[in-house]
């Protein structure tokens, strides 16, 4: 089974091709060979290829925390039902980037819209971002209203599927 | 200094996260009591926990809690607190705050109400500013009469900005080059003033470019008495908000640096300043510097003044506010090295600095002799929207600016704090940027190096090690390289 992660906005797979004597994965076809060596304290080690690493970690939901090699890395385990998901709806769907609340609502369902028009104008921590249309298309419906409250990931705004774009 | 008793017995911090600690901080120092006021929603947060006592605030937001001046005079008066520290940003410049915690019998620490509202006036406080000798940016106000108008920009030199005296958000503003474009960028700027705000006045001043953003460090007791504490230099900033501030100046001319911190004192003493202050200003690369504002309050970054003078801007403030004055002269204070802060943010760079919301699940921040990491948090701690994105300051000193940076850099490398997306990363690469070390700095440093500063690629060899690191955190795959779960408790943050 292949697990799919992503690291700076990169998708990445990786496979398990051996678990004994050493553990030995494959990562977007490559071959390397993990084991964990032992922890110190909060200190984590692991030999990687044949190099001692020495990192910490933390985990939230499917995002790892790490800190390695005097840098900061979020890896985040990609579910495939989710992403079978994404395939079904489309890049049709606005979602907001951060938790917040609507400023202003600048577009009507039903408005025609092209890449890079601001649908929603929304505030999180005092700083306003525009959150705009992907792609042209026509606005199907706008599930937001001004001073709605909504999380990280919520859809906002959803534009018609491509194929009826001409409505 | 030199007293033998503390300057006050007991004060509330009417502010939280890492600047009630930082005032804690000395107070413990001084024997001073702390009475912190704290939301619900923060019960359990570090600043409360290191108060001597906290009270619980009420509001219709956290935000709203802090901006309630009655309710928390009232809790001063409750706690038996003599003073109320404001720290910076919430009530820290509202003079009536200041004047309702007089009246109600306590000190304010911070400066005379009146100079609250002549400094927040930008008006007054940049006409205040022009009669006693400080410079202000060149500006012309006009509109009806445009052939006046443009005679009199014209005189101020170029290049030039208009923009609509009501206006805000760029509309109706430009920058003009030269004399030739002047009079139809004016009737633009004229008739776009009208049609957006209603009012046709118009506005021009000195444009500069490149400009640098340095501020002087006030001290004064209320009596007349005036000390410089040096300058800092705080011109890498990104959605205008500073995120790595120096003292002193790098790439500052000595003669220069005299003249901005003469200016600064000329302002305060004016004033009859009471506190500490910032008076911040605009360099230009020709050397010609502009009055921009004066913060009568404590600043984010007065660390890295602190670092470099060997002072404690808290102490000097409580003292100042007990009325004990000043018992420094300005010969007493000296510049040794160079210190930098660095603010450490819940944000995106990525996407445009956008905040991140998460939880701090582990956190170990560096230490050594020369390294400050103030923050008011703990593993466990909620980062919300609630209030700013800034979750701590790295400020570390060196000998000289570039053993400051490296320091810096290597602090940066180590502060290890995870839950939430941070800056920390982007902070390293700016420090690394060779115009970071070698060039004036600018306040478009950030966009005029957006490309150097994004996140570089990785070598798949890299990435292979950060991604079979973090395989290890996650169950899915334990199950499958290991047969069972490692167990839960192991795993970092797993019940969320």
């Amino acid at each position: 089974m292949k697990l799919k992660l992503r690291l700076n906005g990169t998708p990445h797979e990786m496979d398990i091709a051996a678990l004994r004597p050493d553990l030995e994965l494959r990562i977007d076809g490559r071959g390397h060979a993990l084991r964990e060596t032992g922890t110190t304290g909060a200190l984590r080690h692991a030999r990687i290829d044949g190099e001692d690493i020495t990192y910490h970690q933390a985990r939230s939901g499917n995002r790892a925390f790490l800190h390695l090699g005097g840098r900061t890395w979020i890896v985040e385990f990609v579910d495939p039902r989710d992403a079978a998901r994404e395939k079904v709806q489309g890049s049709g769907d606005i979602r907001a980037p951060m938790p917040g609340v609507v400023v202003s609502v600048e577009k009507q369902p039903g408005d025609p819209v092209t890449a890079g028009d601001t649908i929603l104008t929304i505030e999180s921590m005092k700083l306003q971002t525009n959150l705009t249309a992907e792609r042209d298309g026509v606005l199907a419906e706008i599930l937001k209203s001004e001073g709605d409250v909504f999380e990280k990931g919520a859809i906002v705004a959803r534009l018609q599927e491509e194929e009826d774009g001409d409505a | 200094m030199g007293h033998d008793t503390p300057p006050f017995k007991r004060i509330l911090i009417a502010n939280r996260g890492e600047i009630a600690c930082r005032v804690i901080d000395t107070c413990r120092r001084l024997g001073v009591e702390t009475v912190a006021v704290h939301h619900l929603s923060e019960r359990n947060a570090r600043f409360v926990r290191l108060a001597d006592a906290s009270a619980e605030i009420t509001g219709d937001t956290p935000v709203a809690a802090y901006l309630d001046a009655e309710q928390i005079i009232e809790t001063a008066r409750e706690t038996g607190a003599e003073a109320i520290h404001p720290g910076y940003g919430f009530l820290s410049e509202n003079s009536g705050f200041a004047r309702a915690v007089e009246a109600a019998g306590l000190v304010f620490i911070g400066p005379a109400p009146d100079t609250i509202d002549l400094m927040g006036d930008k008006i007054r406080s940049r006409r205040f500013a022009e009669e006693n000798g400080v410079p202000v940016a060149p500006s012309v106000t006009g509109g009806e009469d445009i052939d006046a108008f443009v005679e009199k920009a014209a005189s101020i030199g170029f290049p030039l900005l208009i923009k609509a005296s009501a206006g805000g958000g760029g509309k109706g503003m430009s920058i003009v080059e030269g004399k030739q474009d002047l009079l139809t960028r004016a009737r633009t700027a004229r008739s776009e003033a009208e049609r957006y705000f209603g009012d046709p006045t118009i506005y021009a001043e000195r444009y500069v470019e490149r400009p640098r953003h340095i501020e002087v460090q006030v001290l004064g007791d209320g009596q007349g008495k005036v000390l410089h504490l040096f300058e800092r230099e705080c011109s890498v900033q990104r959605r205008f908000q500073k995120i790595i501030e120096e003292a002193p100046a790098g790439h500052l001319d000595p003669a220069l640096r005299d003249e901005i911190c003469a200016a600064a004192v000329r302002l305060s003493e004016a004033v009859a300043y009471r506190n500490a202050g910032t008076v911040e200003f605009i360099l230009a690369p020709d050397g010609t510097f502009y009055f921009l504002e004066m913060n009568t309050r404590l600043q984010v970054e007065h660390p890295v003044t602190e670092m470099v003078t060997g002072l404690d801007l808290v102490a000097l403030q409580l003292d100042i506010a007990a009325g004990r004055g000043l018992s420094l002269d300005q010969p007493d204070i000296t510049l040794t090295g160079h210190a930098l802060e660095c603010r450490v943010c819940a944000e995106v760079p990525e996407q445009d600095f956008m905040p991140a919301t998460g939880r701090i699940l582990h956190l170990d921040p560096p230490t050594g002799d020369n390294i400050r990491f103030e923050n008011g948090l703990r593993e466990g701690t909620d980062v919300t929207l609630d209030f700013d994105s800034m979750l701590a300051k790295l400020v570390v000193a060196g000998p000289d600016r570039p053993a400051a940076i490296a320091a810096a850099q290597q602090a940066l490398e180590r502060t290890v704090l995870l839950g939430v997306e941070t800056n920390i990363n982007y902070l390293a690469r700016i420090l690394a940027h060779p115009a970071f070390r070698d060039d004036p700095l600018h306040t478009g440093f950030v966009a005029e190096h957006e490309a150097a500063l994004a996140e570089p690629d990785l070598s798949p060899h890299e990435a292979a090690r950060v991604l079979m690191a973090a395989a290890l955190t996650f169950r899915e795959f334990r199950t499958l390289a290991f047969d069972a779960p490692e167990p839960y408790a192991s795993i970092g943050g797993w019940r969320n």
